[in-house]
């Protein structure tokens, strides 16, 4: 299948800013220090240029298609609809399954265009953070492939978590760097590849998520749609129309957004994210940036909605590190502002159930990440309740770096 | 007149030049932290006082640790008003007061409120590292510092280009204009003296007023000194928070930790040419 071309359907506005015109809240903009400005401007620049490039996306999407492996199948999950009642009771049940990209989950595909536009801009040198290290391996793996050096900067507490994704972006030549700034995780890591790329303007950020200083937000969704566009084409010609309602799970967003994107104005296509509600919502540990009510504020470049702690950011809570984030992305804090997407939330213990029950009845070893999607999409699908419907749930990573942590969980709960 | 312009034109009329001295508010504790802060303002002209921001993009590791040491104590943005209110008023000083930070901590007070309290306390300057010259909150803090008659201060590096600098020397409200002597971290590289004089000299084809003063690697008196040949100003940060975090892994606590950092702050302020 070839990759359909992308089409801007929900544009910011110059300056990086999507605005809710009710509400007048601006989510985007580029709140960073002057140092930082030219790096940006020379960011900013190249991409538009690169998206006017035909050589640069027909090399691109044909790398995208034969390296990264992007036309993943969807598939329709005849367990997953029984679990959720059945078919007469809800109509069926579909899995779009980016877990089976090159890297095993949905980063790749940014990751890998993003690091080809550094290229293509003459940059030498990669600097990227990473959360559950899927992002990590797959710029690791992108900068292996294309002949670019980098540093990926990661919490220190992930870090001991993740081994194996870790050591295989070693494995790549990655150089690693462990920060031990403030909560150890996720936020403390990008701020910190931030601080970096405001030394290094010779070497050139990616972001892992629809986070960040414009133009971040708009390049990781544009490149990243990808999965979208294909997805579009697939469950058409699958299902003959487009699905009623698509599940994805949201630490920044990047997966969500990146498949939901070409839905937006697909108005008969409900589009949901879950969150973790780590230990649950009414304890206060968790990674729930809407569920826990979330405020607008101010970092990391952007206006978004964030936890908050005082005048500082909150720390936030979840055993699945790629959901570990106290904010969430640009666009997406928009489209939620406007009513586009529903946000539900699923704790992790949850997750971790869900997880055994993949692995034991569907078959699949699924990124702990993902199973708080499955989780919650089966019980709203439950309560949705409708025939003929077609839901599809986005299965965004593969499980292997959670083996050792879920092999605990099934000792303790033998 | 802005208490900062008139520091500024007497300087240049006398053939001055101006010290400044960064310290982060709160940094080990609210009590130690007034200690060295009314101390330092014996040999500070204006003193910068950092509001810490726990996810802040721009500081250097040292900046970072004061930060947390900060937040961990307690510090937020209404502690440290009290706490620059408290040493004027057991000072007297004459030093002018500047308070440094992020927009989240801004925001969230909110910028009328953040504004009041300036005028309240007796702030004389603002930077807020991450107010981009284009951000919709940026005319919104011009106009209502002028009003109030604070200092609205700019940052420029060697990497921006003149369009940049002409906006920022436009966008500065009775204050000076913040150069830093290299790209990279505050305080994580030595003073380029290069670099100074040639954003001095581009700055200057837009403006010949504005004051300008010199921050980013500026570690030693005699850093300070050459520096001072070419500034209205110069700016030490991280060396003084160094200091402090020196003195602080000593155990020295209250005026003991003031004066081991006052001294330092005043040897490094001799450096200015006089």
């Amino acid at each position: 299948m070839r990759i359909p071309p992308f089409k801007e359907i929900n544009p910011p506005t110059k300056d990086g800013f999507w605005i809710n015109k009710k509400t007048n809240e601006k989510f985007g903009g580029q709140y960073i220090s002057p140092l930082l400005v030219p790096n940006l401007k020379r960011v900013e620049k190249g991409f538009y240029k690169a998206l006017k490039d035909k050589k640069f996306l027909k090399e691109l999407n044909e790398e995208l298609l034969s390296f990264i492996g992007v036309n993943t199948p969807i598939h329709f999950s005849p367990e997953l609809t029984k679990l959720a009642g059945g078919e007469k009771k809800i109509g069926k049940i579909y899995l779009k399954r980016t877990d089976l990209h090159t890297n095993h989950s949905h980063k790749p595909v940014s990751a890998y265009s993003s690091c080809k536009l550094a290229k293509y801009l003459g940059f030498k040198k990669i600097l990227t953070e990473t959360g559950a290290f899927q992002n990590g391996r797959a710029v690791a793996s992108a900068c292996a492939a294309l002949g670019l050096d980098l540093d990926i900067y990661v919490g220190a507490k992930d870090a001991k978590k993740l081994a194996i994704n870790k050591d295989i972006s070693a494995l790549h030549g990655a150089n690693i760097i462990e920060v031990h700034d403030s909560t150890k995780s996720l936020l403390p890591a990008m701020a910190a590849a931030l601080r970096a790329f405001q030394s290094e303007p010779d070497s050139m950020y990616v972001v892992g998520s629809v986070a960040g200083p414009h133009p971040y937000p708009l390049m990781v969704r544009t490149f990243g749609s990808v999965i979208g566009r294909i997805t579009k084409k697939q469950f058409k010609n699958l299902v003959g129309k487009d699905p009623s309602t698509i599940f994805s799970v949201c630490g920044g967003g990047s997966n969500m957004l990146c498949i939901s994107y070409p839905y937006i104005k697909t108005k008969n296509t409900k589009i949901y994210a879950v969150e973790s509600a780590g230990k649950g919502l009414k304890t206060g540990k968790h990674g729930a940036t809407i569920g826990g009510g979330g405020k607008m504020g101010i970092l990391l470049g952007m206006q978004s909605k964030v936890l908050l702690d005082g005048e500082n950011i909150a720390e936030s809570f979840t055993e699945a590190s790629g959901l570990d984030f106290s904010s969430i992305g640009t666009e997406v804090a928009y489209l939620q502002s406007i009513g586009r997407i529903k946000f539900l939330t699923a704790t992790d213990l949850e997750a971790k159930k869900t997880f055994m029950m993949m692995a034991r009845k569907v078959g699949l070893i699924c990124a702990i990440e993902a199973c708080y999607v499955i989780h919650a999409a089966i019980k709203e699908i439950r309560k949705i309740g409708k025939p003929k419907q077609n839901h599809l749930i986005h299965l965004c990573g593969a499980g292997e770096p959670n083996v050792a942590q879920m092999m605990e969980h099934m000792k303790k709960n033998k | 007149m802005s208490k900062l312009n008139i520091l500024f034109k007497e300087a240049r009329k006398n053939k001055k030049k101006i010290f400044i001295g960064f310290v982060t508010s709160g940094d080990p504790n609210y009590n130690s932290s007034k200690e060295i802060i009314k101390e330092m303002t014996k040999s500070c002209q204006i003193i910068e006082a950092g509001i810490s921001f726990n996810t802040s993009t721009s500081d250097s590791p040292i900046i970072m640790e004061a930060n947390d040491r900060a937040i961990n104590s307690g510090m937020n943005m209404n502690k440290t008003f009290k706490l620059i209110k408290e040493v004027k008023r057991e000072t007297n000083t004459n030093t002018c007061f500047v308070i440094m930070t992020y927009l989240n901590p801004v925001k969230i007070f909110g910028i009328k409120k953040f504004i009041n309290q300036c005028n309240f306390v007796g702030i004389d300057g603002v930077i807020i590292v991450d107010s981009n010259l284009n951000s919709p909150e940026e005319k919104i803090l011009i106009n209502s510092l002028s009003k109030n008659k604070i200092g609205y201060i700019k940052i420029i590096s060697p990497t921006n280009d003149d369009e940049f600098i002409k906006q920022s020397i436009k966008n500065c409200r009775d204050s000076w204009l913040y150069i830093t002597s290299y790209y990279g971290l505050t305080g994580s590289k030595n003073v380029n003296i290069n670099n100074v004089k040639m954003m001095i000299k581009r700055v200057r084809k837009y403006s010949k007023e504005i004051p300008v003063a010199v921050g980013f690697g500026v570690k030693t008196p005699s850093q300070v000194k050459q520096v001072s040949k070419y500034a209205d100003g110069v700016i030490c940060g991280s060396t003084i928070v160094n200091k402090v975090a020196e003195g602080h892994k000593k155990r020295l606590k209250g005026k003991k930790l003031a004066t081991f950092v006052s001294s330092y702050v005043k040897k490094l302020s001799k450096g200015i040419r006089k």
